[in-house]
């Protein structure tokens, strides 16, 4: 407040020397943050590096142990979001803060509700603003639809309406594009570039680095819960703002010495699985795959055009319709999921909360399930607990898994020590074919590398791995060939030697490619 | 069926209830059981079906701000025994009064165990049934034991019930002491004559003999259902229940919603323990609710956690119990009501191309049908199974299209979210 005169310079955010410690660690310390106002400033760091907990001290949601926070050059303290948002500041999380079963403005004006003067809300009053809001968003949608009927995008221009609604003029914006395909991405830089046109700052979290160079004014690198550079996209390439996150030298997807082996590991042919609902159109629509030993297939495709119900067929998890699915020449399409998994079938699921760990069960358990019938894990009809204790250190020793002991319950573990955790489990029975599913999703670079790692070796060793991923780089870098799925069927053959993440775009978002091959 | 999907909901509840009271008439007409749709069984249903009712909105207010209220049963025994006390002491309406406030402060206590302490919700909900249970039976022996007409199991009766109310003209109310003509009760009694004797009976039937906190019930359910809609506090107790990291996220209280939806509903419920222990009848009673609790929890679900929902759920569980006080003759009729509309659901299945269901459906039918026609008298055991072999039947069928709020019963703590 006290310098009115400086306004021209003044900053629209600035942190210093902010700490902030939990239980037993450390997530930020001397933090220091500046934000020139109408800039897109990127700040940017391997998961686990505190990006996070700083963007929340930032927002209020919990307060620092040491350190200022100036915005717009007054000092402030925020005791709650409330206070944040009262501040200008407004934040969009990486998962949806959305209530699906209210409508869009519902959502929009929840806690900040036009009443009058006995509680009543004015929904056309909130209407109008909202569709104002809109215009200048590029955003068209009915604002009295459920949520539950938007897509990604569209969820994603909610939760930055709710954020406009409340008059922000900082928007932090938690790992927007985790969820977007290339051309979304391409959307919402448009949409940022506009809000800050009209006065806006946005703060932007990523670990993508060609977004950042891309659309970012100024950057902000953490590693290790500290700042360790500011710098802009002229005067970094991609290569050294990765090495400043990492602190070392870099993973890379790609790298073979072997040669695919001629034996098929897993072969579907002709296969169709009906839709949810009789009558509704096929979920899956007469899919071809063949993986070689040695050979890593990608599948490309934006979420839920068929890929879950591919694994879930592969795996006989879902009845299908027609067609034959075999595992090393075994004809399997009507046998039991154990069967299978017995003939060297492997699953890495989409999601690791749902499907792969037991979070409140001990991590020795997590990595016994699904291999009940291993005989070195147990002592006739009964489990050997110690057995499996130390077949899980091994895992736990192998992949690099962070973790105090193999006792502790697996919600303890950060995302990516229980991605490796469950990779390694997959892993350690020796599988013939694995089914990968975004194997490396929301994990950081240096368990990103070890995953790598491990497949690329088992792949060496002849093992068949169909590569399902959100992450384009990682499917070129590391698929022998690359299909595109698009509603159930599958679309497009790449190879990845001449495929680029905007061709695959082009193809995840429903082009078909002319020639079949 | 396209054309019943054109219309609106309002259109389809008036077309269904129509078609409703429809085969009434048919299978009146058929049977000669003329109560079926007389006025006198249909005021009997909404007395019935308040108490019902009440605890369905009790149900309807804790789900959808995010708690499972499996305790509206104890909430309701607590109504019944504080509605007995206060109908003794002081009269019905502060019994009811007295209720509420008591069944606020065991509203309070669930949602202080489920909110503050984390407890399981079904486990702190059957902890408060048991609870309830037995703290009533305690307050009977210290306060009812040696008094007239009191022991420890009942209260003494208590003073006075309420004024019934009768429509002027349509059932024959009073103009200061003028007695209106009674033209409802007129039409109803040409039982020779199709539907139009039913549709009499049914509307005078909600117009007259009625009980006042009867009709402070059923406002009950438009005044809920326009708070939730179309006030703040509504929407951020709807956003409680769907996402309560989203209204958090929002600056949102939850945590005080949720004490504040719990304090309503533990009060609705109480308020139908009171009506059953202070206006249906004019004592407390060990046991009073027999369950009520349950079926009124049923509603919720059944009612697609809506009050109107929740509305048309307590009269259809009220309809087989109204018919069974007031004449156990009538009831074998209900099971040829039940067939012709088990045949017409299969009708419906099977344009849905569900032939297994469609089977299943009519086989149903004809099993009802021929007990019917074959077996004389039903046993006094099935008569009372009734209203629980209906609960149990439509929420079977209705299960598919509910859509319950998406975080009820889910633990939540404050700040522990992204």
């Amino acid at each position: 407040m006290t310098e009115h005169s400086h306004l021209g310079n003044q900053l629209a955010v600035e942190l210093h020397g902010i700490t902030k410690r939990f239980p037993g660690v450390i997530a930020n310390h001397d933090i220091e943050l500046l934000v020139r106002p109408g800039t897109i400033h990127a700040i940017v760091g391997e998961n686990g590096a505190g990006k996070s907990t700083l963007m929340k001290t930032l927002y209020g949601m919990h307060q620092p142990d040491e350190g200022t926070i100036t915005v717009n050059g007054n000092l402030v303290q925020f005791k709650t979001p409330t206070d944040a948002i009262a501040a200008g500041i407004g934040m969009v999380h990486q998962h949806f803060m959305l209530a699906d079963n209210l409508t869009i403005t519902e959502n929009i004006i929840l806690g900040d509700e036009p009443v009058d003067g006995r509680g009543r809300i004015k929904f056309k009053e909130a209407r109008e603003r909202i569709e104002t809001l809109m215009k200048s968003l590029g955003a068209t949608f009915d604002p009295n639809t459920n949520v539950s009927e938007l897509g990604v995008g569209q969820r994603q221009r909610v939760e930055i309406l709710k954020v406009l609604y409340r008059g922000a003029k900082i928007l932090i914006l938690d790992e927007p594009t985790a969820v977007l395909v290339p051309q979304e991405v391409d959307e919402l830089f448009t949409t940022l570039k506009r809000l800050v046109a009209d006065g806006a700052t946005v703060i932007f979290i990523s670990h993508k680095l060609d977004e950042v160079l891309a659309y970012c004014d100024e950057i902000t690198v953490i590693r290790q819960g500290t700042t360790v550079a500011h710098t802009t996209p002229s005067q970094v390439n991609r290569r050294s703002l990765a090495e400043l996150m990492v602190g070392s030298d870099l993973p890379d997807p790609s790298g073979r010495e072997t040669k695919i082996g001629t034996d098929v590991r897993l072969q579907v042919t002709g296969l169709n699985l009906a839709g949810e609902i009789v009558g509704a159109k096929l979920a899956l629509e007469d899919i071809n795959v063949a993986v070689h030993s040695g050979e890593i297939v990608g599948i490309a495709g934006v979420e839920g055009n068929g890929q879950f119900e591919l694994c879930e067929s592969i795996l006989g998890l879902r009845t299908i319709l027609s067609g034959s699915i075999s595992v090393c020449g075994q004809e399997l399409s009507h046998a039991e999921t154990r069967e299978r998994i017995n003939m060297g079938l492997s699953y890495i699921p989409f999601d690791r909360h749902r499907e792969g760990l037991l979070l409140d069960a001990p991590l020795w358990e997590n990595t016994f399930l699904g291999r009940e019938e291993n005989s070195s894990l147990t002592n006739g009809p009964f489990i050997s607990r110690s057995k499996i204790e130390s077949d899980c250190r091994s895992i736990i020793d192998r992949f690099g898994v962070l973790t105090p002991s193999e006792q502790v319950p697996a919600f303890a573990l950060s995302g990516g020590n229980q991605q490796k955790l469950v990779v390694g489990r997959e892993m350690a029975s020796d599988p013939k074919v694995l089914l990968a599913a975004h194997p490396t999703r929301g994990v950081d670079v240096g368990a990103q590398a070890a995953i790598w790692d491990e497949l690329r070796h088992a792949r060496d060793n002849g093992l068949g791995v169909l590569l399902i991923s959100a992450d384009l780089e990682e499917l070129i870098g590391l698929s022998d060939r690359i299909l595109v799925m698009f509603d159930g069927r599958v679309t497009a053959h790449l190879d990845p030697a001449t495929a680029t993440p905007e061709m695959l775009g082009t193809y995840m978002t429903g082009e078909e490619q002319g020639v079949a091959q | 069926m396209k054309f019943f999907k054109s219309l609106t909901t309002g259109q389809r509840t008036v077309a269904l209830s129509l078609g409703f009271m429809l085969v009434l008439s048919i299978v009146r007409l058929f049977t000669n059981a003329d109560d079926i749709t007389s006025s006198g069984t249909i005021s009997s249903t909404l007395r019935v079906a308040t108490p019902i009712l009440l605890a369905g909105l009790a149900g309807v207010w804790a789900e959808r701000v995010g708690i499972v209220n499996i305790g509206i049963e104890g909430m309701m025994i607590i109504g019944t025994w504080f509605g007995g006390y206060g109908a003794w002491k002081w009269g019905s309406w502060a019994g009811i009064a007295l209720a509420i406030v008591a069944g606020s402060l065991v509203g309070l206590l669930h949602a202080l165990a489920t909110v503050r302490f984390n407890v399981n919700h079904v486990v702190s909900g059957i902890a408060i049934n048991i609870l309830a249970a037995g703290a009533t039976e305690y307050l009977s022996i210290i306060f009812f034991k040696g008094q007239k007409g009191g022991g420890e199991s009942q209260s003494p009766a208590g003073k006075g019930g309420y004024g019934e109310f009768d429509m002027p003209f349509l059932s024959g109310g009073r103009i200061g002491s003028w007695h209106s003509p009674d033209i409802l009760g007129w039409i109803e009694k040409k039982h020779d004559l199709p539907l139009l004797p039913d549709l009499a009976g049914f509307v005078r039937g909600l117009v007259s003999d009625i009980y006042i906190p009867t009709i402070v019930a059923i406002s009950l359910v438009p005044i809920t259902a326009y708070i939730l809609w179309r006030t703040r506090f509504g929407l951020r107790v709807r956003s409680s229940g769907e996402s309560p990291q989203a209204g958090e996220s929002l600056g949102v209280p939850i945590n005080r919603l949720r004490y504040q939806a719990m304090a309503i509903s533990g009060g609705l419920a109480a308020f139908g323990g009171a009506y059953l222990s202070c206006v249906f009848t004019s004592t407390y009673r060990q046991g009073q609710t027999g369950g009520q609790g349950y079926i009124g929890l049923a509603t919720t679900i059944f009612g697609n956690w809506t009050p109107f929902g929740v509305f048309r759920g307590a009269i259809l569980f009220g309809f087989p119990s109204a018919l069974k006080f007031r004449d156990e003759k009538n009831v074998p009729a209900l099971l040829l009501v039940i067939a012709v509309i088990l045949v017409a659901l299969a009708i419906v299945s099977l344009l849905k191309n569900k032939q297994l269901l469609a089977t299943g459906l009519l086989i149903g039918a004809a099993v009802s049908a021929a007990t019917y026609f074959l077996v004389d008298e039903v046993p006094q055991e099935f008569v009372a199974a009734t209203p629980y072999i209906v609960t149990i039947l439509v929420l079977a069928g209705a299960q598919q299209q509910l859509r319950p709020p998406a975080h009820a019963g889910i633990a939540y703590r404050a700040g522990e979210n992204h």
